[in-house]
């Protein structure tokens, strides 16, 4: 999947402004968004998703155009089919692990029931071992089954991407590397094209792929490719 | 029908649908300026919140000058739809829903600041539109803040007084709710009378409040 | 610091508690609603005839006004609509018998809106469908709505009309209502409807079985008797009818 993002965005707060200029080609299925934290790597990420509007530029996924200040396209991030995993999770603490998986399925007005069936929720319940937990509301999860459950939930609704905001700070060292093992794994499964943010060069050892690193609101000089990965 | 019935069931009339108006326009305007950023906007606020410092009377007043047949608003309605407020248990409603409004729309405003922008992002990534995103995440978070302003509006509307008068009138069994016909008993000296209705209003507010309680956080978390 | 501070408010509050106790010459008159505009004068001259004294009005529908003074309202003078709300006071023990006078006499007409479109002539005519609602004072407790319900009711009009009446809690708010075109029509007294002469005509004058006569007395828990009566008695000079005719009442 061919990603081409352009985006400058400026924003202020009182006497103090930050601005954002992101720029990167690629067409790898792994693509990680490294750099210190304020760099403005959850902003780029966002602005894929939708939910950011730059002030000038453009954002190109898979040949699709989701952004283009001069043209003035603007899709909603309804529209996008983004994967965006928030940073915390975001999971809905008033729904159930169960409910919160099959979110996305249905459009409609209504939540989806306690004891909803469905074979997408399910299947998604046995990959990630979720199944005992079903039940459970997410203020009763750990940070790894959390995690997990946010994956599902995107998963479910079967985006055209990943967007994964720092999948693995919230989470202890050994929880981390054993995520990391299983994101790499499954990204491998599903061939789904994923970006990843991180400021834990660990992260971007093991995931690898084409590595777009930004300081402070801009692109670090050059692009290191540290990994190429059969797509 | 004896008066005190007909000014309960018709003060319960009044009351239901002055909430229910109330709590449209109210949890609207709360998450309007809960969510949207615009000059003014606190200016709004204010003149949203308004009702809820001026006297009763106040407000009747200037309902009556803007509904009545002379008024701005009424003279239009009179000439299009043939209709007059005045006089009338839906003025009467309108009189009670203008002072109970500001009661849900802070604290709708308030619960809506307090739901964390993220979940809306997060279903609207997951391809949710914005009125789906409304109901099923963002007025689920904040319902318990709505409703305690809910009930504290129909408890206003229930006792509203000086400007159901203004617009209304005391018409018995049109207009004439609990509160107004234990003034109009007591200023004709109708004590029996009077005594009868002041212990029916308490009754119903006490079941108001019993009501509150029971629906008070504490109980909705045992789902 | 915060004692000083404290003792400071408690003087003050002490000052106003004072000053509220400290009468003066004070006189609380409790007067029929058709009466305001004439007794703010009225009381005006009585001050500036007897510097010192503070005349303090309280206007209402009659009935009201029995009501406060029944449960205990500290009233110096009443001066009433009708004299069934001075019978009834007297019955209560609220004023002396031996006190009241009637100082003034009214006319109770029927008003419509100044650009009305329907003729009315006579008390049948409120039956047409042109008038839609008609203002008539509460006949439980304001004297204008008493004294239209006995017309009303000897011309056999009382039931047939009932529908359209919007009752009010005394004669200004029928006045008002006929003034905004709220009401088609209303019953208001001669003395009103000179008010407002430019947003009211009068249809006619309703014609009843006896003059409508108001009564003024001292008040039995008067605490400044001397007083009242001396207001009471100066309501009847010729200074005072003079205000009185001019606001459209009629001589005794």
């Amino acid at each position: 999947m061919h990603f081409d993002i352009d985006i400058r965005k400026t924003l202020r707060s009182g006497k103090r402004s930050f601005t954002l200029e992101a720029r990167f080609q690629s067409d790898s299925q792994r693509i990680v968004l490294f750099g210190p934290s304020g760099a403005g790597k959850s902003l780029s990420l966002q602005a894929i998703a939708g939910l950011l509007r730059p002030d000038s530029g453009r954002i190109g996924v898979g040949g699709a155009l989701l952004f283009d200040a001069a043209r003035g396209i603007d899709l909603p991030p309804q529209a996008r089919r983004m994967g965006y995993v928030f940073q915390d999770y975001a999971l809905f603490p008033h729904l159930n692990v169960r409910q919160n998986i099959a979110f996305g399925i249905e459009r409609g007005w209504r939540n989806p029931d306690k004891h909803v069936r469905s074979e997408a929720v399910d299947y998604w319940l046995e990959m990630f071992h979720l199944q005992h937990l079903a039940h459970q509301l997410p203020g009763e999860l750990s940070g790894g089954q959390r995690q997990r459950t946010a994956l599902a939930r995107t998963l479910v609704a079967q985006p055209a991407a990943l967007l994964l905001d720092e999948p693995f700070a919230a989470l202890d060292p050994d929880l981390r590397v054993q995520l990391r093992n299983e994101l790499d794994q499954l990204q491998r499964r599903l061939q789904i094209p994923t970006i990843l943010i991180s400021h834990d060069i660990a992260d971007v050892e093991m995931f690898g792929g084409h590595i777009v690193r930004l300081h402070d609101g801009a692109p670090a000089p050059e692009p290191i490719l540290l990994k190429q990965v059969e797509s | 029908m004896h008066p005190t019935w007909t000014a309960l069931a018709l003060s319960l009339k009044v009351a239901c649908w002055a909430t229910a108006l109330a709590l449209i326009c109210g949890v609207l305007a709360g998450y309007l300026l809960a969510r949207r950023r615009f000059p003014g906007r606190e200016l709004l606020d204010t003149v949203l919140t308004l009702p809820l410092v001026m006297p009763p009377t106040v407000l009747g007043y200037y309902l009556l000058v803007l509904l009545g047949r002379k008024g701005w608003i009424g003279a239009r309605l009179q000439e299009t739809f043939g209709i007059n407020l005045i006089f009338t248990w839906q003025g009467a409603v309108i009189a009670a829903a203008i002072v109970a409004f500001p009661l849900v729309f802070k604290p709708a405003r308030a619960a809506f600041e307090t739901v964390d922008r993220r979940f809306e992002d997060a279903a609207r990534v997951l391809g949710l539109s914005e009125l789906a995103v409304f109901f099923r995440v963002t007025l689920p978070l904040a319902w318990r803040g709505i409703l305690a302003g809910a009930l504290l509006a129909f408890a206003r509307a229930l006792g509203e007084f000086g400007a159901t008068l203004m617009v209304a009138g005391s018409i018995p069994g049109r207009t004439q709710t609990l509160s107004i016909a234990v003034y109009e008993a007591v200023q004709a000296g109708q004590d029996d009378l009077a005594n009868g209705l002041v212990l029916i209003t308490s009754a119903v507010c006490v079941a108001v409040l019993l009501t509150a309680g029971w629906l008070a956080p504490g109980r909705i978390l045992n789902r | 610091m915060r004692s000083s501070l404290l003792r400071k408010f408690a003087i003050a509050c002490v000052a106003l508690g004072a000053g509220a106790l400290a009468q003066g010459a004070e006189l609380t008159v409790s007067a029929a609603a058709s009466l305001t505009d004439a007794f703010k004068e009225i009381a005006r001259d009585y001050e500036a005839r007897y510097p010192g004294t503070t005349v303090l009005l309280n206007f209402g529908a009659s009935g009201a006004l029995l009501q406060q003074m029944a449960k205990g309202a500290p009233v110096d003078v009443f001066a009433s609509a009708d004299q069934e709300t001075m019978d009834a006071a007297v019955a209560q023990g609220l004023v002396a018998a031996a006190e009241r006078k009637n100082f003034v006499r009214n006319a109770l007409v029927v008003i419509v809106p100044r650009d009305a479109a329907t003729a009315v002539t006579r008390l049948d005519d409120l039956r047409q469908s042109g008038v839609e609602r008609i203002a008539i004072g509460n006949p439980a407790s304001v004297p204008a709505g008493r004294y239209a319900r006995q017309a009303l009711v000897s011309a056999a009009l009382w039931e047939p009309l009932a529908p359209k009446f919007i009752q009010t809690q005394n004669v200004r708010q029928a006045l008002d209502y006929v003034a905004r075109g709220e009401t088609g029509a209303g019953f208001v007294y001669a003395s009103d409807a000179l008010l407002f002469k430019e947003r009211v005509k009068v249809a006619f004058e309703v014609p009843l079985a006896l003059p409508i006569t108001y009564p003024i007395a001292r008040t039995t828990a008067s605490r400044n008797g001397a007083e009242a009566s001396r207001f009471s008695a100066y309501v009847q000079t010729p200074a005072a009818q003079a205000v009185l005719v001019r606001y459209g009442f009629l001589k005794p």
